[in-house]
């Protein structure tokens, strides 16, 4: 038997366990404390319908808004491969990935409340702002996707467009259109699916129940209702929504027509600078920083001092840290060895079925943290207070939603590493720590340490699971920021997401550079 | 004819050698270039394309300059060892891309299309993709579209490397053939000295930048004097 298979087993077990069993009990309405069959005519109910409008609605629109600028944006710096701060601003556009959607809620407060630099006055709490904020993250993250479909197109390919005389539409037609109609309907699903599971942005910035999404009127019917078995309901709405679009991004995924290659990738060839590229590139940037800009403005100019006196504040960023340290530990642990069973699997043979073990760790995707979050309740709160599991319920969930993170950013490194050097361990008997110790961590060490850090960033920053079962003892900086909102103290606010960006940036970076090493290392 | 004179190159960093080409190839030829990886040779066809820009120096053809010329205005085809076509078109809409990137074609060009393909051995086939494709057969199709440009340069970097031996003696035939008809002329780059001696009476060793020899083909492989040549070759 496979000696990897026992913990690969167990990390499948938990996820079961984490996954399963609170969808087990989203099915068992029959057992609903309150449950009577007249509760399913909720189905029909016109609120029903307009949570359901306007969840596909702000999703639908949030994606046009981040995908079709993005295209033009990411063909820009494809077409443009070398001019002053290409990198940089390319780091720019991997900034939101671990900015807090809280925090980023406040920049855009900032620079388009009444006070901003654009107001946009009381239309910013609605669909406006879901939009805004939307765009800043996947705006950045399109562009990020998008782009290596261009750096996949041959130089010859360019080359040949050159010498056969190709105007701009027809190198779009014939080179680059191909190119990228293989990646953009999985781009566009991936955008729709993270928009339709928004949390943190609809809830603060819906602005009341015109513009509420499936995933926040989970949060009201069990927070603020207490009727579960509405949460239930919506919850499994949501679940089949989602199942819905993750099925149709799989069947989607095209068999690119590629002619088989020796070729390394090859930059484009860059043809002059032209001044309407850079344009694009610049506005797409300003939009980016500038919500984090005027943000850490209107936070200098706060009440610091009133803030970071408060016992509270200490208190949360304790919770925060324990919450993003624990989760991260646990989700690369479960990655690690999921990803060495199923390294051993495609080497044995069986790549199918190493792909199905990668698959199960991106579960959270199909089955969103909120749904997973009511299962939770539905299924403890009978026998436990709920609210003491606090912990270990929000340390699972943000493990779980880190895992594909870790799987992709790990997967590729470990697999390469295992196809190299498992018959060499094998005829040394390496094996267990001695491996881990001379072969894995020094290679692996740097992949390692990237995931740790992104997701104890992702879970620092997380408003979401902890949003149904916080209280003011266990909250965290993205609750707390969420207390402070709700009760219009926005300077507050701003104060402490700036406090809470500084956090995470500050602990991404040390797990980085600590655990992955120095970059000439 | 065409002609090249001191024709530079120069590499964007400081303190590289840069290189330096003298060439002349007659109509009707087909003109065998061998040398070391990295000794300039597919610099030069880059350079005859108009994929690089020469720092000094002439090209002509049959007098007249060409050197400034934007790469879709020469008088230039190429043929690379690899994604010559595009893979999500067809044969036939791969060949027409040679004469109009527009593919608005009139009948004649039309006609000229599939005449091309039908004397490449590819007639019955214009519906197909790249992909269900010998590679044999795809860098047919790549001279089928150089043959229907009309332009008198043929420029082969190494396309016809990745095939068999038996299959590289028949697409140089072919080759041979071809500029022959059509009045065109051809610069073969190669590692295999063996194609040179089946394409070419007369093969020039490329070496470090310049033109080290130009001789008979059987002449330079068999019995030149010169060291990096023995040395290219393995036989010092």
């Amino acid at each position: 038997m496979n000696p990897r298979l026992i913990p690969a087993a167990l990390v499948l077990g938990l996820l079961a366990a984490i996954v399963v069993a609170p969808l087990a009990g989203l099915l068992n309405l029959g057992a609903m404390p309150g449950y009577e069959s007249a509760d399913l005519q909720f189905w029909q109910s016109a609120y029903l319908r307009r949570v359901l409008f306007f969840s596909l609605w702000q999703a639908l629109l949030s994606t046009l808004c981040s995908v079709l600028p993005a295209i033009l944006v990411a063909r820009a710096f494809a077409l443009q491969p070398s001019f002053p701060l290409r990198g940089f601003l390319l780091r720019l556009f991997a900034l939101p990935l671990v900015v807090p959607a809280v925090v980023a809620v406040m920049g855009v407060v900032s620079v388009y409340g009444s006070d901003g630099w654009i107001p946009f006055g009381r239309s910013l709490y609605g669909l406006g702002g879901i939009l805004l904020a939307h765009v800043f993250f996947n705006l950045p993250l399109a562009v990020r996707l998008l782009l290596p479909h261009w750096q996949a197109i041959p130089q010859r390919h360019w080359q040949l467009a050159e010498q056969l005389d190709m105007n701009t539409w027809q190198r779009w037609r014939f080179l680059e259109w191909p190119a990228l109609r293989e990646g953009l309907p999985g781009v566009l699903l991936l955008v729709f699916m993270l928009c339709l599971t928004s949390f943190a942005v609809v809830l603060t910035l819906g602005g009341g129940p015109r513009s509420t999404t499936l995933e926040v009127a989970i949060y009201q019917s069990l927070r603020f209702d207490f009727d579960p078995l509405r949460a239930v309901l919506l919850a499994l709405l949501q679940l089949g929504l989602c199942i819905l679009v993750a099925s149709l991004s799989l069947r989607l995924q095209r068999l690119p027509e590629v002619e088989i290659t020796v070729d390394a990738p090859t930059p484009t060839p860059g043809p002059r600078i032209r001044p309407f590229h850079l344009a694009l590139i610049l506005l797409a940037a300003v939009y980016v920083a500038m919500p984090l800009l005027s943000m850490l403005l209107d936070a200098l100019a706060g009440p610091l001092s009133k803030v970071i006196t408060r016992a509270a504040l200490w208190q949360s960023i304790a919770n925060t840290l324990f919450i993003g340290l624990s989760a991260a530990l646990l989700s690369v642990s479960a990655g690690w060895f999921l990803l060495r069973y199923s390294a051993s699997l495609a080497l044995a043979g069986q790549p199918g079925r190493a792909r199905l073990i990668d698959l199960a760790g991106s579960i959270v995707y199909v089955v969103p943290p909120l749904v997973i979050g009511t299962g939770m309740f539905v299924l403890l709160s009978p026998y436990v207070d709920v609210f003491s599991w606090v912990y270990p319920i929000v340390i699972a969930v943000n493990a779980l939603m880190g895992l594909p993170f870790v799987i992709r950013i790990l997967g590729p490194a470990l697999r390469q590493n295992h196809a190299r050097y498992h018959l060499l361990c094998q005829s040394l008997a390496l094996s267990g720590w001695n491996r881990f110790r001379y072969l894995e961590w020094p290679l692996l060490r740097r992949p390692l340490g990237l995931a740790m850090a992104l997701v104890a960033a992702l879970a620092m920053g997380d408003l979401g699971v902890i949003a149904l079962f916080g209280t003011p003892n266990t909250a965290t900086l993205t609750l707390l920021i969420y207390q402070q909102l709700g009760a219009y103290l926005i300077p507050d606010a701003t104060v402490t997401a700036l406090l809470l960006l500084l956090l995470c940036l500050t602990v991404f970076w040390l797990l980085e550079r600590g655990l992955g090493g120095r970059l000439d290392a | 004819m065409l002609e090249i004179e001191g024709l530079e190159f120069r590499y964007g960093e400081r303190g590289l050698p840069g290189m330096c080409f003298d060439l002349e190839v007659a109509a009707g030829e087909v003109l065998s270039l061998i040398g070391p990886s990295g000794s300039g040779k597919s610099t030069l066809l880059n350079l005859i394309a108009g994929f690089l820009e020469p720092a000094a120096g002439q090209i002509r053809l049959d007098g007249v300059a060409i050197e400034t010329l934007p790469a879709a205005q020469r008088p230039v085809s190429i043929v690379f060892q690899q994604h010559n076509l595009f893979p999500h078109l067809d044969l036939y809409t791969n060949v027409a891309l040679g004469i109009d990137p527009s593919l608005r074609l009139t009948p004649t060009q039309v006609s000229s299309i599939t005449d091309a393909l039908e004397r490449l051995g590819l007639s019955g086939l214009q519906q197909r993709k790249p992909g269900a494709l010998s590679g044999g057969q795809r860098q047919r199709v790549a001279l089928a579209r150089a043959l229907v440009r009309r332009r008198k340069i043929l420029l082969l970097d190494e396309a016809f490397a990745a095939l068999g031996p038996a299959q590289r003696a028949e697409m140089i035939g072919l080759v041979k053939s071809l500029v022959r008809e059509n009045d065109m002329m051809a610069l073969l780059v190669s590692h295999q000295p063996r194609d040179a001696l089946i394409a070419s009476a007369r093969t020039a060793f490329v070496c470090e930048g310049r033109i080290e020899t130009l001789q008979p083909t059987a002449e330079l492989l068999e019995a030149s004097v010169l060291p990096a040549v023995r040395e290219y070759l393995g036989s010092a």
